[in-house]
């Protein structure tokens, strides 16, 4: 039951995914774009949890009560590995950023063109390269 | 422990200090550009002290971060190979923030805020000994590199660009992030020596055999790692984005995208595949490693011949030298997938001509762009003669990315084409037909804006700052050009050849990572 359930999981992940990427490359709406990019980054974040995660019974924070070797056998028994979830929150931290980056983007376009639509905001741009710096 | 290896802290704290160094100097312009100057001066010195360190040891240097050894802590360890690159690097920053004072007219501070914390992703990227390391530092120079090409925020094409450049660079490390995470999930471990370790069934301590199944994990990874650093380097189903991206950011700026922040991805690569998944392998790994050089020796040629023939059709400056740009990461590209000692150190010397003639190129056409105040050819023409030292550096640098012979770019062409003929005769062909191709683009550039006949009266003076940096580049290519056997001989096969022995890397590792004492 449980590695149906895991395997369910996994897959739905790896779906989510490729949605995602199909979003950030056909949706022609800015902002939706940037949803499916969020989606995407979060579905990531998902996977490289599950993939430090395992299924165990009594779950407890990863500290070492005691600085001993007897201890650390419970420890490994109890604890679930906590370097994907470290990595994770560095990737959050770092993707807000990003995220933040492209909404000013999609802000600015929307100022300078008036339109969130990919299609419309390229027809102004030949005559605009052309303009120079 | 070398304290050099910190180089990239330096630039990140100038950047981090200057937006409120700025508010207390009331954005005086001189004041900034003087602060911008002693921070890129500064990690200048850094890294030649670096490069100098790492050529005069035989191994290569480690730092470790609070002490925390290999695979319980991130380190720093830095061989020939990054530290000759980062040497390169923090010069062409130097040089070219000197060139940005002129040309940037507005938001000094912002600029250098950005292009400061930009040269510290850069050098992170060269100097880090760790996966995740480099994931973060790729994210440090991306985000910096996305908000300098929307640095002209008023107009609606550079911010398309960026947005672009930003929506398929996110997309890009977060594939990378996944192939991190595979790559835990296999191993046990980030550390590009342990990682190192673990794949030629080498003891290290801690993490001493992998958790999974190495084949697999490896395959994807390196499948999802390929693809960023691929969309990074802009090789050729990934390129859409540059030819958009490196024109709309400002000259200087487009210089530094097109000469380093490209190199990036180049630099990973070899990275990961001579260093981590260099030598002999176990058959399974083999043929893994196989079907990755195959596909990059495959996309690299049509990247080269792509780039070569867009060049041909474009009216725009800076769109025709952004898809030569496309052409020489194909290069770097199938250089690196020919997978010998020989294609590396072509390869190494190619990203250090290319930067520094693509650079040259970039800075030198802005000289004439800021003058005539736009990108098309047909505006730029005839301006040649009223610029006659960014003229030289504009011939120099074009010459020298076509390889006419006494500059520097013919020789690592030379290289790239014995290490091409080593493998297959169809990579030097491809090298060849797409050299003679961009040749034509090139030779365009150059005529038009030398002996095209005016179309308005231009009035603009040289600018010392501008065109001085320019001569600066043009004679560095010069230079390396007459002194390439020598410069090959003492710093570019040394570097190549560090960078292929991955026993000494793995055991420079290990011998911080058997001091640390656990207590039990």
């Amino acid at each position: 039951m449980i590695s149906l359930l895991w395997s369910v999981t996994i897959v739905s992940l790896i779906v989510t995914l490729i949605i995602s990427v199909y979003g950030i490359a056909a949706k022609p709406n800015l902002v939706k774009k940037l949803i499916a990019l969020t989606i995407f980054g979060d579905t990531a974040n998902v996977l490289v949890v599950l993939l430090g995660y395992r299924v165990i019974y009594p779950v407890k924070p990863p500290i070492l009560p005691v600085w001993k070797e007897s201890a650390l056998q419970s420890f490994l028994n109890t604890a679930v590995d906590p370097l994907p979830q470290a990595l994770v929150l560095t990737a959050v931290v770092i993707g807000m950023a990003v995220n933040i980056l492209i909404a000013f983007a999609i802000i600015q376009i929307y100022r300078i063109y008036g339109t969130l639509d990919v299609r419309e905001a390229g027809r102004f741009l030949p005559n605009l390269l052309r303009r120079g710096e | 422990m070398n304290g050099a290896c910190l180089t990239p802290i330096i630039p990140i704290l100038f950047a981090f200090a200057l937006p409120i160094t700025s508010i207390l100097v009331k954005g005086n312009r001189r004041v900034v550009m003087a602060y911008a100057l002693t921070g890129t001066g500064l990690t200048l010195v850094s890294a030649l002290k670096l490069f100098q360190s790492a050529y005069s040891s035989k191994e290569p240097l480690v730092y470790t971060f609070g002490g925390w050894t290999a695979p319980v802590g991130i380190i720093y360890e830095v061989d020939r190979m990054s530290a000759l690159i980062a040497l390169v690097t923090a010069t062409l920053m130097f040089l070219i923030a000197i060139y940005s004072y002129r040309y940037i007219e507005e938001a000094l501070e912002w600029y250098f805020t950005l292009y400061l914390g930009l040269e510290a992703g850069l050098l992170g990227v060269l100097l880090t000994g760790d996966a995740f390391n480099l994931f973060v530092m790729i994210e440090v120079t991306s985000i910096a590199a996305y908000a300098l090409v929307m640095f002209y925020r008023d107009r609606g094409d550079s911010v398309v660009a960026g947005l672009k450049y930003a929506l398929i660079g996110a997309v890009g490390t977060t594939m990378y992030f996944l192939a991190l995470g595979v790559l835990y999930y296999g191993f046990g471990t980030l550390n590009f020596a342990n990682l190192s370790a673990l794949i030629h069934g080498l003891s290290f301590p801690v993490v001493g055999k992998p958790w999974g199944n190495v084949v697999v994990a490896s395959g994807v990874a390196l499948a999802l790692a390929t693809w960023a650093f691929l969309i990074k380097a802009a090789v050729f189903p990934n390129h859409f984005w540059l030819p958009e991206a490196h024109p709309a950011a400002p000259s200087p700026i487009s210089a530094i995208l097109s000469g380093l922040v490209v190199n990036v991805g180049v630099y990973s690569l070899a990275r990961f595949v001579y260093t981590v998944y260099g030598g002999s392998l176990s058959a399974g790994l083999n043929s893994v490693v196989h079907a990755l050089s195959v596909i990059l020796m495959f996309l690299g040629a049509v990247s080269a011949l792509f780039g070569a023939l867009m060049m041909l059709v474009q009216r725009d400056v800076k769109r025709l030298i952004a898809y030569s740009t496309i052409m020489h990461m194909g290069y770097l590209v199938m250089a690196v997938g020919v997978g010998s000692q020989l294609a590396l150190s072509a390869a190494i010397f190619h990203m250090v001509n290319h930067a520094v003639a693509k650079a040259l190129l970039f800075l030198s056409a802005g000289v004439f762009i800021h003058a005539a105040g736009s990108r098309n050819l047909e505006d730029l023409a005839g301006l040649g003669r009223k610029f006659p030292v960014a003229m030289f550096s504009l011939a120099v640098a074009s010459l020298s990315l076509v390889g006419v012979p006494p500059l520097n770019v013919f020789f690592s062409k030379l290289l790239l084409f014995n290490a091409f003929m080593g493998k297959s005769f169809l990579l030097a062909l491809v090298l060849v037909l797409s050299s003679v191709t961009a040749l034509v683009g090139y030779v365009r550039v150059f005529y038009e804006v030398w002996l095209g006949k005016p179309k308005g009266d231009v009035k603009a003076r040289e600018s010392w700052s501008m065109s001085g940096v320019c001569l600066v580049l043009a004679l560095a290519c010069i230079v390396i050009g007459l002194l390439a056997p020598y410069v090959v001989s003492h710093y570019i096969d040394p570097a190549a050849t560090q960078a292929v022995n991955y026993k000494l890397y793995i055991q420079k590792a290990i011998e911080y990572a058997s001091k640390v004492k656990l207590g039990l």
